[in-house]
């Protein structure tokens, strides 16, 4: 079936068949309405959870450690400062191994103070040992927090779903809704250890280096193993859908001169500059990220170890370096022929000629970003 | 009033010789029952529970961070809740720092929910883990490593602040009077909705006694009329137990932390009580 929603009802709506039990949360823009949306859905008997009305967005992470680690599967969704205020507690959820899912309405960072896209926030969280999803339209969000909640209880790792403010949390397009009943087939109960007075351990003691060590070195190994754990999440959500996703997506196809690269509703607009270029016989492709944690290394040495020219763009940046993507890739795939350009700070205008000039300058004057 | 003889929290846990903080979680482990969680953040007992695999307190324990106590709790009950296990006893286990201080939001916001859990503040009336140093629950005058002179403020009221949600129930208890301390356990598990009970724990280490002293230092405090037993039953207040007033010099004098009082300041500490017990007094007589 069918339904026209936004990204945020896109949110409540997935939220509503995965039989969540715990939510817990706490208003900002433009989250929001994702959480009143979950108000009314329990008030009408549609879902059966709890919802804590947290003082504060640390306290909405904090309880849903609590309800996660006493077995329930937990939601929350927040924002720009709101989840830079959790961020102590997006360590704790991750370190203590809770499958806890979170929607994040990437929105740019005070000050000055400014509600509209921009993906500094999430991106800035990359490294509190979340699984990292992007998408880019209505749509993938939907499916990616069905996904996250599979995801997320199989790997035993929060999955942080992100969608760009506005842009995406605001925009209504036609969605593939699921039955209740269809979604279950994904999301079995899965027994793991939790808190119990039948056996009185205690979680998350002091750890001398050694222990420590071990601990976290277990966690970045299982971590990787996300990778195949998404593969088959998805394989099983294709069955029950026919959509298939990969951590990271090619447009038109894999072979290509050159690349694009971009993430969220940036790429959607990439895929325009694409046709655009292609139209112009330039021999160039958009390759979009889905999952930047774990971070689809190999995948993306595929796609991209033999491109002449690696394009880019960023709504996002690190002060001091260059845009959080194009840092990833460089980075992580260990390239030199990559370009970086940062655009569309703080909700600011960016279009697919924008982003196909840029791509030119890059190509055929060597220039090497930063500023669109 | 008996006291469990089932020995709930472990021997040989990490405290220091004569640690009140130790003592205070065998006292409220025999009042609650083995069917209990508790949620503990960063505090003395993060280390007195022991390193990984070890867990003394004998009860499932959930180490968390320092603010997030309260918030971390409301998560579990309603998580029990839905699960229908809803007769846990879950317990925020804080010292005076996640209480007082960091934690003071979050236990604000499960405070006005009224969720049903029981917060227990044991304060030893300066961040003592750290190694001693102020923190709002420290009294006037004692000195801490952050207060080389002596604090120039006084403890912090949360009684009064937690008064302020209308809570079903909130108490202060005594290591000294440990028949009181029971029943008031038993009567917060007994009680739907936020409780909150403030132990007063005296710390060897930190307030500078001998360790033997420890249950001598917290009967003073009582008889002093330092620390006053009360609850706040549904907004009435109710004393506990009358002290004899003895003169407060028998407390300080027990406790470096308090060497370097003046004549003068032991006469306004002496003032304090008496005004401490003014605004009492009118409350429990309502």
């Amino acid at each position: 079936m069918k339904k026209v929603l936004g990204g945020n009802d896109a949110v409540s709506q997935a939220v509503s068949v995965c039989d969540v039990e715990v939510i817990s949360a706490y208003p900002i823009t433009p989250q929001t309405s994702i959480i009143e949306k979950i108000a009314d859905l329990i008030y009408a008997k549609q879902i059966n959870a709890q919802f804590i009305k947290v003082e504060s967005e640390h306290s909405a992470m904090a309880a849903c450690i609590g309800a996660s680690i006493a077995g329930s599967r937990t939601f929350t969704a927040t924002s720009s400062q709101g989840l830079l205020l959790m961020h102590e507690v997006l360590h704790w959820a991750s370190g203590a191994r809770l499958p806890i899912v979170l929607a994040n309405a990437n929105r740019a960072i005070a000050p000055g103070w400014n509600i509209w896209a921009e993906a500094t926030d999430s991106l800035s969280q990359r490294d509190t040992g979340w699984v990292q999803l992007y998408a880019a339209n209505s749509q993938e969000v939907y499916d990616f927090i069905i996904m996250a909640f599979a995801v997320a209880e199989r790997a035993l790792f929060p999955v942080m779903v992100c969608l760009d403010g506005f842009l995406l949390t605001h925009t209504k397009e036609p969605v593939e809704i699921l039955e209740h009943e269809t979604v279950k087939q994904l999301l079995p109960k899965i027994k793991r250890d939790t808190l119990d007075p039948a056996n009185p351990k205690a979680y998350g003691a002091l750890a001398f280096p050694k222990d420590y060590y071990i601990i976290k070195k277990g966690q970045h190994l299982d971590m990787l193993k996300v990778l195949d754990i998404f593969d088959n999440v998805s394989l099983e959500f294709e069955k029950i859908t026919n959509r298939h996703y990969n951590p990271v997506e090619v447009y038109p196809k894999p072979d290509s001169q050159y690349s694009i690269v971009a993430l969220g509703t940036l790429s959607q607009t990439a895929r325009l500059a694409v046709d655009n270029l292609r139209k112009d016989d330039i021999d160039v492709n958009l390759v979009k990220i889905n999952m930047l944690r774990p971070f689809p290394q190999q995948l993306l040495k595929q796609l991209l170890s033999d491109k002449k020219l690696i394009v880019v763009f960023d709504r996002d940046i690190s002060h001091g370096k260059s845009g959080i993507v194009k840092d990833e890739i460089a980075g992580g795939l260990d390239l030199c022929n990559v370009v970086g350009f940062v655009g569309g700070l703080g909700g600011d205008k960016i279009t697919e000629s924008t982003i196909a000039n840029a791509f030119l300058d890059a190509k055929n004057a060597q220039i090497k970003g930063l500023f669109l | 009033m008996k006291i469990s003889k089932d020995e709930i929290a472990l021997p040989n846990n990490l405290a220091c010789p004569g640690c009140g903080a130790s003592l205070a979680m065998r006292l409220a482990l025999k009042a609650l029952g083995r069917n209990t969680v508790l949620v503990i953040p960063a505090c003395c007992w993060t280390i007195i529970n022991g390193p990984v695999g070890k867990n003394y307190a004998g009860v499932p324990v959930f180490h968390t961070a320092f603010e997030t106590t309260a918030a971390v709790a409301s998560g579990i009950k309603a998580s029990f809740k839905m699960q229908g296990k809803d007769s846990i006893n879950v317990v925020g286990w804080a010292g005076d720092g996640g209480t007082f201080d960091i934690g003071l939001q979050a236990l604000s916001g499960a405070a006005e929910r009224n969720d049903d859990i029981i917060y227990v503040c044991y304060d030893n009336e300066a961040y003592m883990n750290t190694g001693i140093q102020r923190s709002s629950a420290t009294p006037y005058f004692a000195q801490t490593t952050t207060t080389p002179e002596g604090k120039d403020r006084p403890k912090k009221d949360l009684m009064a602040i937690l008064a302020a949600h209308y809570v079903p129930y909130i108490a202060s208890v005594s290591l000294a009077y440990p028949q009181d301390f029971t029943k008031k356990f038993e009567k917060a598990k007994s009680i739907r909705g936020f409780k909150f009970i403030h132990i007063f724990v005296p710390c060897p280490p930190g307030q500078k006694f001998l360790e033997d002293k420890t249950i001598e230092v917290a009967k003073l405090a009582v008889e002093t009329g330092v620390f006053p037993l009360y609850e706040i039953i549904d907004g009435k207040y109710v004393l506990s137990k009358k002290p004899k007033f003895t003169d407060i010099t028998e407390y300080l004098k027990l406790q470096g932390r308090y060497k370097n009082l003046t004549q003068e300041n032991i006469e306004f500490l002496r003032q304090s009580i008496q005004k401490k017990w003014e605004y009492l007094n009118k409350r429990f007589n309502e």
